[in-house]
């Protein structure tokens, strides 16, 4: 059996299974229809060398698209995502799924342009993100996304204006700033060359006061535009009489200005306008490595918010229509079709169906309703189509009241204060004092004002906010660099103080400690069992037992043939039933095979699933809810770092303590609400703990959200992921355990930069009083002070993580 | 050296500098470099091929403006106000 490879995206099957073509002597191979259609569409278009830009890079396959492109034409939708400008064009961003290479993007750019009515289509190749501006007369928005698809993508709008908007203008007004101080410090620099020469070898003054005036030309750009940020910040500490570090670099940049001014006019005494600019230059470094990281997280994070359902069908009078939500009011009747989110609580009309309520509560087991029963928004219809009655619309549903509750709870986030920003509060003001203490002491002694002010001036400008503004950035990005390679996103520096700070650890049952789909765990075989045909009967249905069922099968057996089945039929909350060449195949609990008068052992605390063929039967399978790959000796390590591990779930307390008893956690409290999860980590709160809970689904999020440091899976609820610090990209208990060890290494290294950069100071400061200080010599110490920092904070990429798994 | 030769030299360098500066800064604003991919790769796309693309795009754009002023001309000679 020999492997090849498909013509269009690369990826090697065995040769039996591919489509081929012949086309001029050439034989083309393609793994799936949608590969073969989209390699002729590029044909046609001329755009073949796309293949040549692709070289060896894999593609996905290009699997067909569902139906969904009429929502894109909606007004809602509309108001939401798209943009106006002043030309009447429409503009819109989008997130493209399936680049894999610049040739992808290439691909995309160059079919847009093609289209008649883009007027502009850009894509970011290192974020997907798209921006495409069209003519509204000429094209419509699905037209452009059923473009995209056309070719083996797809395509979603996100809503800039969240998150990522503001981190890009942030960036760019700090880079900016950047910019002009980088350059106008290496230019005083060169400048300052010769102004040291001439200090150490004599200068004539008219050569001086050259140089003296061209690095105050330099420097007061320096000062006023990039270190703008520093004079509002510590306007702002003023205002709320907090003494932090802004003040310091403000104060200490500003003196030594306007102290070099003076000497300049005077044409007396050294100028200071290089630690001027040196200070304003490291201290904002610092600052941009911490916006750096934030917009990091916000991308990643935006392409995994992926689309919330926006609009619903609504059948009036036998007619079907698409309207968005916010149209829909109390009483109309929606249908809802099966694995379709539910975005508007009501009661069923017509129908019966199971629905999956696990990011409410957590259960994985599927929830029976029929007619006349409560639907809550936020659930999954699972196998039925339904009708039913809105009861309340949009805005009071219970998705939306959590989610104005979580709003709410976001703004009373516990945020403890940094250590960098406490240390500095109580330096800068030492400082300060020490200065003014020094100018009165040297007046006193000299009686000379000038040299009293060149001295207690030099104080300040020696204490060097240097060290002290890059000692946290720098440690607190190569950490979180070193997390996100990891697959932890840290969605801001500061956390990983916190989260090193921490000392008790809540975790949710489902979905973060065990897997949240049920999997088989014991399986009992009578004779006569043929796979394929429980594979062929359990491929049907998409309930969560039915699809563990057929992962179970498809690594158990291999060569499952795939059979077709005649009569299939799901009957709800019991099971599967199915004829196959006249043979009657049932798949079902035990309410299911009893109905059918097969009497089977139903006394376990495990989920069965029983497989019968002509009344009699042939399997039975257990399942539960495994533990996650690793838990175990992840909460073990946890502990052994001194944290309390404590288990919160809505689960009743049987599977909890199960569960429990599994993993190695004693203490757990079951059967909680989401409000009586937030209430517990209050409770901690209180006794003085620092928490941090993980956790995935809409039932954690408002505990989530208390807690000080909010870990979410990366495959959890969308909610869950946006109120959370800490987004785990590959679901790991361990990652929990590598995050934590990652901040407590990354906070080491901060407090270890501090010392240093404290140390630094009581050496030089007293140097400062006693008059040795020259321009040479702070300006040398400034820059040794900060390399020292850098250099300690990528001490901690050695970090080494065992177990690496 | 008299100064005079110092000032000149100190002012034409800052100023090419400076102009340096200037442009880097325009290319922040305008947002070529928000994207670091694109800086490094785009220079394998940038063949004759592309050139008619960027060309076709600009021509686009044009036609439409023309559009644009052409119904906004007609719209003010068309109007009537009501009597």
């Amino acid at each position: 059996m020999a492997e090849v490879a498909c013509t269009h995206c690369n990826l090697t099957f065995s040769e039996e299974i591919m489509i081929t073509e012949k086309e001029n002597d050439k034989t083309l191979s393609f793994c799936c229809k949608g590969c073969q259609g989209v390699y002729h569409l590029l044909n046609a278009e001329g755009l073949d060398t796309f293949y040549d830009k692709l070289g060896e890079t894999t593609l996905h396959p290009a699997s067909p698209q569902s139906d969904d492109l009429e929502k894109f034409d909606l007004e809602g939708f509309q108001n939401k995502y798209i943009r106006i400008d002043e030309d009447g064009l429409h503009e819109i961003n989008l997130i493209i799924e399936g680049i894999h290479c610049s040739a992808c993007v290439w691909l995309n750019e160059k079919v847009l342009h093609k289209t008649d009515g883009i007027m502009e289509a850009s894509i970011n190749y290192s974020t997907n993100k798209a921006k495409i501006i069209w003519d509204p007369n000429v094209l419509k928005l699905s037209r452009i996304i059923e473009t995209i698809r056309s070719i083996g993508y797809n395509a979603y709008p996100y809503d800039p204006k969240l998150q990522e908007e503001r981190a890009t203008k942030t960036r760019r007004t700090y880079y900016t700033r950047i910019l002009v101080a980088v350059f106008g410090s290496m230019n005083i620099m060169w400048l300052a060359v010769a102004h040291y020469a001439g200090y150490f070898s004599g200068i004539q003054q008219s050569f001086k006061d050259i140089l003296n005036v061209a690095e105050f030309v330099l420097a007061t750009p320096v000062l006023f535009y990039s270190g703008w940020i520093f004079f509002k910040g510590a306007y702002y500490g003023y205002k709320n009489h907090i003494v932090n570090m802004d003040t310091l670099v403000a104060s200490g940049a500003l003196s030594a200005y306007i102290y070099s001014i003076y000497a300049m006019l005077t044409q007396r005494g050294e100028v200071y306008f290089d630690s001027v600019v040196m200070i304003i230059t490291f201290v904002l470094v610092g600052k941009y490595l911490e916006v750096l990281s934030k917009k990091h997280a916000v991308d990643t994070l935006d392409s995994l918010m992926g689309s919330t359902p926006t609009e619903v069908t609504t059948v009036k009078e036998g007619v079907k229509s698409l309207v968005s939500i916010e149209n829909v009011i109390v009483g109309d009747v929606i249908e809802l079709k099966p694995g379709e989110k539910v975005v508007i609580d009501g009661d069923i009309t017509w129908g019966e169906g199971s629905f999956d309520e696990s990011s409410l509560t957590g259960e994985n087991e599927p929830v029976y309703k029929k007619q006349s029963d409560n639907i809550l928004s936020g659930s999954l219809c699972l196998d039925s189509v339904i009708h039913y009655q809105a009861t309340k619309d949009v805005s009071n549903s219970m998705l939306t009241s959590i989610v104005n509750l979580l709003e709410d709870s976001l703004s009373k986030k516990p945020r403890l204060e940094q250590l960098a920003n406490t240390i500095s509060g109580y330096f800068s003001t030492i400082i300060l004092i020490i200065a003014l203490l020094t100018f009165i002491g040297w007046y006193f002694w000299v009686e000379s004002f000038e040299q009293a002010l060149i001295v207690g001036i030099s104080v300040i400008v020696i204490a060097c906010p240097c060290a002290l503004g890059l000692a946290t950035p720098m440690a607190t990005l190569v950490g979180i660099s070193i997390a996100a390679k990891r697959g932890i996103l840290f969605k801001e520096a500061a956390l990983l103080e916190t989260m090193a700070k921490s000392d008790v650890l809540a975790l949710d049952k489902t979905g973060t400690i065990t897997e949240g789909k049920p999997s088989v765990v014991k399986s009992d075989i009578k004779e006569n069992f043929d796979p394929s045909l429980l594979h062929a009967l359990v491929s049907t249905s998409n309930h969560p037992i039915s699809k563990s069922i057929v992962t179970y099968l498809e690594e158990e057996y291999e060569n499952l043939e795939t059979l077709t089945l005649e009569n299939i039929k799901s009957i709800e909350a019991k099971g599967l039933h199915a004829n196959y060449k006249g043979q009657a195949l049932i798949g079902g609990n035990e309410k299911l095979l009893q109905a059918s008068n097969i009497s089977v052992d139903a006394n376990t605390e495990n989920t069965l699933f029983f497989f019968a063929v002509d009344n009699l039967l042939i399997a039975k399978f257990e399942l539960t809810d495994t533990i996650r790959k690793g838990a175990k000796e992840a909460i073990k390590n946890i502990q052994d770092l001194g944290i309390k591990v404590v288990m919160l779930t809505g689960d009743h307390e049987q599977s909890a303590k199960k569960v429990a008893a599994q993993v190695g956690i004693t203490e757990v409290h079951a059967k909680l609400l989401p409000g009586d999860k937030a209430a517990i980590i209050e409770q901690f709160h209180e006794e003085g703990h620092v928490v941090v809970m993980a956790g995935d689904g809409i039932n954690d999020t408002v505990a989530l959200a208390s807690s000080d440091i909010a870990i979410a899976m990366g495959n959890g609820a969308d909610i869950a992921i946006s109120v959370s610090d800490v987004v785990l990209l590959d679901e790991k208990p361990a990652s929990i355990y590598e995050s934590y060890k990652l901040s407590q290494r990354t906070y080491a290294a901060v407090k270890e930069n501090l010392s240093f950069s404290l140390l630094y100071n009581v050496v030089a400061v007293p140097l400062a009083v006693m008059g040795f200080v020259t321009p040479l010599v702070a300006a040398l110490s400034m820059s040794l002070s900060s390399l020292v920092v850098v250099g300690n904070s990528l001490r901690i990429k050695r970090l080494k993580f065992k177990n690496k798994e | 050296m008299s100064e005079n030769i110092v000032v000149l030299m100190i002012g034409i360098s800052t100023l090419l500098g400076a102009i340096g500066l200037m442009a880097l800064i325009w290319a922040v604003k305008t947002g070529q470099f928000d994207d670091h991919s694109k800086f490094t790769d785009a220079v394998r796309h940038d063949n004759e091929d592309d050139l008619q693309d960027a060309a076709m795009m600009q021509a686009k754009k044009k036609a439409y403006k023309e559009k644009m002023k052409q119904e906004r001309l007609e719209k003010e000679r068309n109007y009537r106000p009501a009597d």
